[in-house]
């Protein structure tokens, strides 16, 4: 490590959330302002899942107990989580995406209206892992959330009525979007996935009253369609032009994936939006020799515009499928006592990225699971230093043994900022792999694959954890194990009290300084969800969560499934008993003092 | 459009395994534009309900090569080099599409209406793929499934 990075005291407690209002970098972390609702998918525009609500505490979290639940009728995996704005909670179920709005004021909170949207059932099989969607964002009275079948939505938040519906994606090329769209200014950002089917991955923006295109950006590509412009695009490491194209061979690149699938960030005063991009396709990277730009980086983009500011690859050239979607989280750090505005990002590949979020300025980076595939991240060059016996392709047979898997040390579910304990709270896998790749063509419309990963527990047994990570210090502060990969979001709270639901149907809170549970119930299928925290209209303190066991488990794990009797399947072989204890099933959960 | 223009242009791209060049073979041995190929024709299905009155007209389609092991050996590799393993996994015991190896079939399992579901393709995201693989290789796919089918005893039906 060539630095030591260090919270100041002071500093931290004055934290403010990047993209918050002047005032809020002022007010003391012990007393936190928060409105009570939910109103986009991180809780902020930084990502940070932090509810200031506090009625809940250590002391009293024994007595929390499940106040109202609803059947979504819907068997997919349920990731994301509610929105609660004003005295309505809004939810957005998996394919066939329907949306819920539940009056609060009322007892058993019927519904204010259900909006069901027509999709495309093609999509379901062009949808790599389950047909998840990842929420939906409020802003100015509208909702806006993706169908799985390449569509983005506006609705009355009121009425439920449709305002308007624009096809960003296309089945036939691999693209889909379960991602949740962010809303800045004059418009909505939306991004494709499809890493595992060839897609050239981008993102969208749209105009937030019409629904039209304004741009698209491009992972891949000549810099006129990355939009890489001159003199605005300035990334820290990477000089030069057309770095998304000569990075690939030939036009491997039309077909090289770097989808966008995971959350985006804000920060107002840089008037930046972050995300991260997924693999490069296919998997086995002789196909593809160079360095893969934009694949598994973090883009920094005007929202009005789209053009890039600057990219950062975290993992070049990926052998193992290590996407880079997982959230961006904008905090303000105090950095060799050097204040910093940061960028904190725990990626798949295992390690957590400390960044300045104005340069793209990797400032520290440390493993957060085991890793064995590099051996450290140089701050210098910002480049991994890689163990070559854990490189793959197809011509190097099955490599044993790497760590973390293509799950990730961390996958889709995000992790919580609390500026109170300055700690992250993140939900990890425990697992190793062995890979295997084969050359693939590419056949519009079909996976661009081609591999054989099997899994395995990583040191301990344990196939997850859910952690406290100090990412001033780069270490982990205490952990509960999990006999599964955690694959919930945290939330932390103003209460001292974090949350988080586990692969085996448990749903949990934890004291956050300690990581003592306090509170376990189970809510019936295992939790892919993120908990949020609301204050209801009667003024007392929420939590809300999804259960619905899916995504990638929906897969590998198919004898979880009960719901079709033409499709039978074994046990999978890391964790043969997963489904003694979860079925598949989406169920809405409030829970309250 | 000309299918053998676009597999040259793969071939070209694309350093082939063994396995997609005998598929290639395969193909070239029993390809014809894909306008000159006629459909097969209708099957009827066991678990369609029966109205009664004169049923539908319907043919029945027999696997010329059923039960050749080196049909369903060449199956295996069509089943890796046109991605079927992508959605159906390795073994085609299922992944992000069903499983296709545990003696259950949603569309049915005869020859003719397994024939059927790789051409026409299915609801849900199977794609039709009579337009790419000529009859020759869709059977060969058709043997390698009826391959790896448990024998009626062993059907899974618990696992816990």
């Amino acid at each position: 490590m060539k630095s030591i990075i260090g919270l100041g005291v002071a500093l931290a407690a004055a934290l403010s959330f990047g993209g918050g209002s002047p005032a809020d970098a002022q007010r003391p972390a012990s007393a936190p302002h928060d409105d009570g609702q939910w109103t986009m998918p991180g809780k902020d525009y930084a990502s940070t899942r932090f509810s200031g609500l506090a009625q809940i505490t250590a002391g009293n979290a024994k007595r929390l107990h499940p106040v109202w639940s609803f059947s979504t009728g819907v068997l997919g995996g349920h990731e994301g989580q509610p929105l609660v704005v004003g005295n309505t909670m809004y939810v957005v179920t998996p394919y066939p995406n329907v949306v819920y709005a539940f009056d609060l004021t009322k007892e058993g909170y019927p519904l204010r209206w259900k909006y069901r949207p027509s999709v495309n059932g093609a999509a379901i099989g062009i949808a790599c892992c389950d047909v998840v969607n990842r929420g939906a964002f409020y802003a100015n009275g509208r909702l806006f959330y993706n169908l799985l079948d390449g569509h983005t939505v506006a609705l009355d938040a009121a009425t439920g009525k449709e305002i308007w519906k624009t096809k960003v994606a296309d089945l036939n090329r691999g693209e889909t979007t379960p991602m949740a769209p962010l809303v800045v200014k004059d418009r909505v950002i939306v991004g494709t996935s499809g890493g595992e089917f060839g897609v050239r991955g981008w993102v969208k923006g749209l105009d937030v009253r019409t629904g039209n295109l304004v741009w698209t950006g491009y992972s891949t590509g000549p810099d006129a369609e990355v939009l890489a412009k001159p003199g605005t695009f300035q990334p820290y490491y990477e000089k030069g032009t057309e770095l998304a194209q000569k990075s690939w061979p030939g036009d491997t690149w039309k077909n090289g994936g770097a989808p966008v699938w995971g959350w985006m960030s804000y920060d107002a005063e840089l008037d930046l939006i972050y995300y991260g991009t997924g693999n490069p396709a296919p998997w086995n990277t002789e196909q593809r020799p160079g360095e893969n730009r934009w694949a598994t980086s973090v883009m920094a983009r005007r929202p009005l515009d789209g053009a890039l500011r600057w990219a950062y690859q975290f993992t070049p050239a990926d052998n193992w499928d290590f996407d880079s979607t997982q959230e961006m989280i904008l905090v303000d750090l105090t950095v060799k006592g050097k204040p910093r505005k940061a960028l904190v990002h725990f990626d798949k590949n295992g390690f957590v990225y400390t960044m300045d979020r104005a340069t793209g300025e990797l400032l520290l980076a440390e493993p957060y699971v085991q890793v064995n595939w590099a051996r450290r991240i140089d701050l210098e060059t910002g480049k991994p230093d890689v163990d070559s016996s854990k490189t793959t392709g197809a011509s190097k047979g099955t490599v044993k043994d790497i760590c973390p898997t293509l799950e990730g040390g961390k996958n889709q579910q995000p992790a919580a900022f609390s500026p109170i304990t300055r700690l992250f709270y993140v939900s990890t896998s425990n697992m190793c792999m062995d890979y295997s790749v084969a050359n693939v063509s590419y056949i519009a419309g079909t996976p661009y694959l081609g591999a054989t990963t099997p899994y395995k527990a990583g040191p301990g047994g344990n196939l997850g954890a859910f952690i406290a990570y100090d990412a001033a210090r780069g270490k982990k502060v205490w952990e509960i194990k999990e006999p599964y990969p955690v694959w919930s979001g945290a939330l932390a709270t103003g209460g001292d009290v974090v949350f988080y639901g586990t692969l085996d149907g448990w749903f949990k809170a934890a004291d956050a300084r300690s990581g003592k549970v306090l509170y376990k119930f189970k809510v019936g299928s295992g939790v892919i969800g993120n908990p949020i925290s609301f204050k209801g209209p009667d003024g007392k303190q929420y939590i809300a969560l999804y259960a619905g066991f899916g995504g990638d488990w929906g897969l590998l794990s198919g004898d979880v499934r009960s719901d079709d009797p033409d499709d039978v399947r074994p046990p999978a072989s890391f964790m043969p008993d997963i489904a003694r204890h979860t079925s598949q099933g989406g169920i809405v959960w409030i829970f309250g003092l | 459009m000309d299918i053998r223009v676009v597999v040259a242009s793969r071939e070209s791209r694309v350093a082939r395994t063994m396995a997609a060049t005998l598929a290639l073979h395969i193909m070239f041995a029993g390809m014809m534009p894909a306008q000159q190929r006629s459909a097969p024709p209708s099957v009827s299905y066991d678990n369609h309900v029966d109205a009664g009155g004169m049923a539908p007209p319907a043919g029945t389609l027999e696997n010329p090569l059923k039960g050749d092991k080196q049909a369903a050996e060449d199956g295996a590799k069509l089943f890796s080099s046109f991605n079927c393993d992508g959605c159906h996994g390795g073994g085609a015991v299922g992944s992000e599409g069903p499983s296709l190896a545990d003696g259950r079939w949603k569309y049915g399992g005869t020859d003719g209406e397994i024939y059927h579901s790789i051409f026409y393709g299915r609801p849900r995201g199977m794609p039709a793929w009579g337009g790419t693989l000529p009859p020759d290789a869709i059977w060969r796919l058709v043997s390698y499934l009826e391959s790896q089918q448990p024998k009626r005893d062993t059907l899974s039906t618990t696992s816990w």
